[in-house]
């Protein structure tokens, strides 16, 4: 799967969970920039991202990865 | 050992200057000697020994079992699951024996049933419920692949045991602070100033704000008939503020004295009284705590297969926004539980600092979306100082009240409280002038203290509102040399001369003493 195409669907997941039509994420997205992304809706976000992608996060990424970069990342060493 | 006391000014000098001498590589050693003095000062007996061991020994192994076979899930599970029971049941055991039976008890009562046990007296370490949790958090990182187990036990009994953050945290990681704690440390003059500096503001905060208010406070609390109604109300808008001062005073303290040795710890409070819903609050407020809970409880629990199946589920029946917020509610409602009942083997704590905090934070995210509906519509700007003003003083008003039950002796004693904020008869007699003094005298404190106390307190409001725009202490040292200095002296002779050393203290005495 292309990063593109990984963006893609990110971006769905995004606007989904977090209800904002208007978000486009970046690699360098974080929680600062998105108003209703706190640490409630972070497990929230990983479950969608989890399904979206049929993957699993172990919980030490779900507590330390600092940016939308660092999940595409993850996604990517799991397709493969 | 009291943070404040002139022993442990002492023993920590002590620390620090063996620790600056000694070879470098054995610095750690240095503060595992200290550290171990800490922890049985006063206490030393064999119970307490095992204790100690038993949490020592259970995460060195499982921590080592469970990295080793990293590779093989349920092997590397099963000592998991051990090393969190052994440590966890040590820490039920000594703490929360108590509140177990105070349970039975009342279960016993409601059925009509005679029996009653009789409460156990537990002799147990001090930081027990930092060291135990921060030690199970240890062997979930290893678990989870976020650390790889300490093959020391010496320096593994260091991270449990770090004396400055045994008597009032922050939690704090392995991962984190493993290469500051066993690292080699040159002396520096800025950090030991830079330390100083906050270990002098944390002194100010403890005896010059929070004891004062807590001579206020435990008088009206002691007798809530005669100190009734407006007494009463003070005492408890009051009793945030002594918490907050001696709390994160104490942090003060501590991260001060750590970052003399190099040491640097995470922060536990970020201006929490500026915070404008209680869910923002405890973001401000024992940060580490909420860090700590949301890390090993919360995520996983939320990331669990029960609460998963039952989101599904919640969402089809009520809807995708009301049924991702159903399982959010239980996960949230178990978290603070879990909270209360850390702060203490009591039913007061649980209400005061688990149950009702969990009903304000679900009240405001149920009400919150309504009243922005309705702030819109009737064109009520949120965005301005006196909205903004409104809600930060309502958030202090609910966490006062919620600490009516956390500082209250038993669940009575706190409606007591509440009822005697009400006893508004004969309010005339209560504030005239010589019954007045008379109740004020009783206190402890004269008008010099209460002046004092304002302007104590209008200091630490400045200061707050510095932090809140960056690093004061760097901003100070920025400064002129007179100014900074200037700056010191006035701290160190506020807590010598304003310093409140307990009831019947003569500041006077203090200073003659020192000449």
């Amino acid at each position: 799967m292309e990063k593109e195409e990984i963006y893609e669907r990110l971006n769905n997941v995004f606007r989904d969970v977090f209800d904002d039509e208007s978000i486009v994420v970046k690699p360098e997205t974080t929680s600062n920039d998105i108003e209703d992304w706190d640490s409630l809706e972070h497990i929230n976000l990983i479950v969608a991202v989890e399904q979206e992608f049929g993957m699993k996060f172990n919980m030490n990424e779900v507590t330390t990865m600092k940016n939308v970069g660092e999940m595409v990342e993850i996604i990517i060493s799991r397709m493969n | 050992m009291a943070l404040t006391s002139l022993v442990f000014a002492v023993f920590c000098t002590i620390t620090v200057a063996i620790y600056f001498i000694v070879p470098k590589k054995i610095q750690w050693v240095v503060v595992l000697i200290s550290s171990v003095i800490f922890l049985f000062y006063n206490n030393l007996t064999v119970g307490t020994i095992v204790q100690a061991l038993i949490v020592l020994l259970s995460s060195y192994f499982c921590g080592r079992l469970i990295y080793k076979y990293k590779e093989n899930p349920k092997k590397s599970k099963a000592f998991l699951i051990l090393g969190i029971l052994l440590i966890l049941g040590q820490l039920i055991y000594l703490k929360y024996t108590n509140l177990f039976l105070a349970t039975v008890n009342h279960v016993c009562n409601l059925f009509n049933m005679d029996y009653q046990f009789q409460f156990v007296q537990r002799n147990s370490l001090i930081g027990i419920s930092y060291y135990s949790l921060i030690m199970i958090g240890y062997l979930v990182d290893i678990f989870r692949g976020s650390t790889r187990a300490q093959d020391n036990i010496f320096k593994c009994a260091l991270f449990m045991t770090y004396f400055p953050i045994l008597s009032s945290g922050p939690f704090i990681r392995y991962e984190d602070r493993k290469e500051e704690l066993y690292g080699e440390h040159k002396f520096s003059y800025e950090s030991m100033c830079g330390g100083l500096v906050r270990i002098l503001w944390g002194l100010f905060k403890i005896l010059v704000i929070s004891q004062r208010i807590g001579m206020f406070v435990d008088t009206v609390w002691a007798d809530l008939n005669t100190y009734r109604a407006i007494f009463a109300v003070a005492a408890i808008l009051f009793f945030p503020l002594q918490l907050y001062t001696n709390f994160s005073g104490s942090i003060d303290i501590i991260m001060g004295i750590s970052e003399i040795m190099g040491i640097k710890l995470p922060e536990n409070f970020t201006v929490p009284f500026a915070s404008r819903t209680i869910t923002e609050f405890w973001r401000n407020w024992h940060i580490t705590l909420g860090a700590w809970l949301r890390d090993y409880i919360f995520y996983p629990l939320q990331k669990s297969d029960v609460i998963q199946k039952l989101n599904k589920k919640c969402k089809k029946v009520f809807g995708k926004k009301v049924g991702k917020k159903i399982p959010l509610y239980i996960s949230m409602f178990i978290m603070w539980v879990a909270i209360g009942v850390w702060h203490g083997g009591a039913y007061t704590y649980i209400i005061g600092s688990g149950l009702l905090q969990f009903l304000f934070i679900f009240l405001e995210d149920i009400l919150g979306p309504i009243s922005k509906k309705i702030n819109n519509k009737i064109g009520i700007h949120t965005e301005v100082f006196s909205y903004r003003l409104y809600q930060t003083i309502r958030t202090y008003l609910l966490f006062s009240f919620s600490m009516i039950f956390f500082r209250a002796p038993s669940v009575s004693s706190a409606i007591n409280a509440i009822k005697s904020c009400l006893m508004l008869n004969n309010i005339g007699t209560l504030l005239n002038r010589s019954n007045l003094s008379s109740l004020l005298g009783n206190i402890g404190l004269d008008m010099k203290d209460f002046i004092i106390l304002a302007g104590a307190i209008f200091i630490l409001f400045i200061v707050e509102k510095l932090v809140l725009k960056g690093n004061v202490r760097k901003k100070l040292f920025e400064q002129n040399i007179i100014f900074k200095w200037t700056v010191v002296y006035a701290l160190i002779f506020a807590i010598i001369i304003f310093g409140c050393y307990g009831a019947g203290y003569n500041p006077a005495n203090f200073i003659y003493r020192q000449v």
